[in-house]
Formats: structure tokens, sequence, C-alpha cells
């Protein structure tokens, strides 16, 4: 990380623009025991209570961090059902980031806290059809099967 | 342009500069090696 990814001029300006970055070393206590770190680079995506909203363990690259931390913050206001600023960081990803690990399941909750803001059926429609489409054999296109029934 | 990113290292000041400015927090565990 600190060799790629951390110096990269998008990581820079995205780390420092959107969120707050921290770094602790992996047997630090309590935190290494509250957070149950196993292995190592372990990210945490968390409120500013402290309630974690999601994690990814193993390197990432530019586009794959960027993109993971997108996800994490959109996860983070569909549990705070904020699902318009969810949208808006999900969107990041499947617009900007469609080749990422993260964009499979950041289309999933687009989908997801597009129903919740609305209540219409349309946005996990789309979801699914987006899914099959684009990732037919990534596990998040198995989970919105359902709503091809819709 | 920042040159570097701005790592806090203490989660609880990180938590308190999250709450003010309306923003997640991103924790990172490393191996210092």
């Amino acid at each position: 990380m600190d060799k790629v990814t951390y110096p990269a001029a998008e990581v820079i300006n995205f780390v420092n623009e959107r969120i707050v970055p921290v770094r602790v070393p992996y047997d630090q206590k309590p935190l290494a025991e509250e957070f149950q770190v196993k292995w190592t680079p372990l990210f945490v995506i968390l409120d500013g209570n402290g309630e974690e909203h999601h994690r990814s363990t193993g390197f990432l690259a530019p586009y794959e961090l960027i993109s993971m931390i997108l996800l994490g913050m959109g996860k983070l206001y569909f549990d705070h059902e904020a699902f318009n600023r969810a949208i808006d960081c999900l969107d990041e990803v499947v617009d900007n980031y469609p080749e990422s690990g993260a964009a499979p399941e950041a289309v999933y909750y687009r989908g997801v806290s597009g129903y919740k803001d609305s209540g219409k059926p349309e946005p996990l429609k789309d979801a699914f059809a987006t899914l099959r489409d684009k990732y037919p054999e990534n596990e998040w296109a198995k989970r919105a099967a359902p709503y091809k029934l819709l | 342009m920042a040159e570097q990113i701005a790592w806090e290292e203490n989660l609880e000041t990180a938590k308190s500069r999250a709450l003010k400015e309306d923003k997640p927090v991103f924790l990172d565990f490393y191996n210092p090696g």
C-alpha cells in the first residue's frame, strides 16, 4: 500500500477530501481485539460514532481502494437511512469504477437504496438487470435474482 | 494539493473529526514491518 496505492495522486486527493483517515498498527491494543484483526492490511469504514459499516482485507490498487471506500460510504449512509447520500456514493462506483471488485455489490445496494427511498420496485428490477447483464457470474447477481419476479 | 495522505494516528481523534466534518472514518490496520 505504501509503495503503490497511498502515494497515488488520485488516492491522496480522494482520501483527504472525502473521509477521515486513521492508521494504526495491526497489534495495537485494544483496537486490534475490538476489531478482531486477523490479517493485514485490513480496512474498515466507520461512522463518527465508531460503528463499523464495511471492511476489506488485502492489498488494493488505487482504482480498487477508492471504489471500496465509496462502497463502504454508500453502505454507511444506507445503514443510516440517508438513501440519497447512499445513492450518490454508489452511483460513483457504478459510473466511475465499473470494473472494480466493489461494483457488483454497489449495483445491488444502489437498487435497494432506490427502493427504500422511493417505495417502488423499479430500482430493484434495474439492479437485477444490470447485474445479470454486466456481472452474471458474480454472487450479487445471484442475490438479486428474486427481483426479476417483481 | 497535498503530497500525502493526512493520516490521524488516534481513532478517537478521527471519530471526533468525522462527526465535526460529517465524514466517514477510514481505518487502516497495517503491519509496520
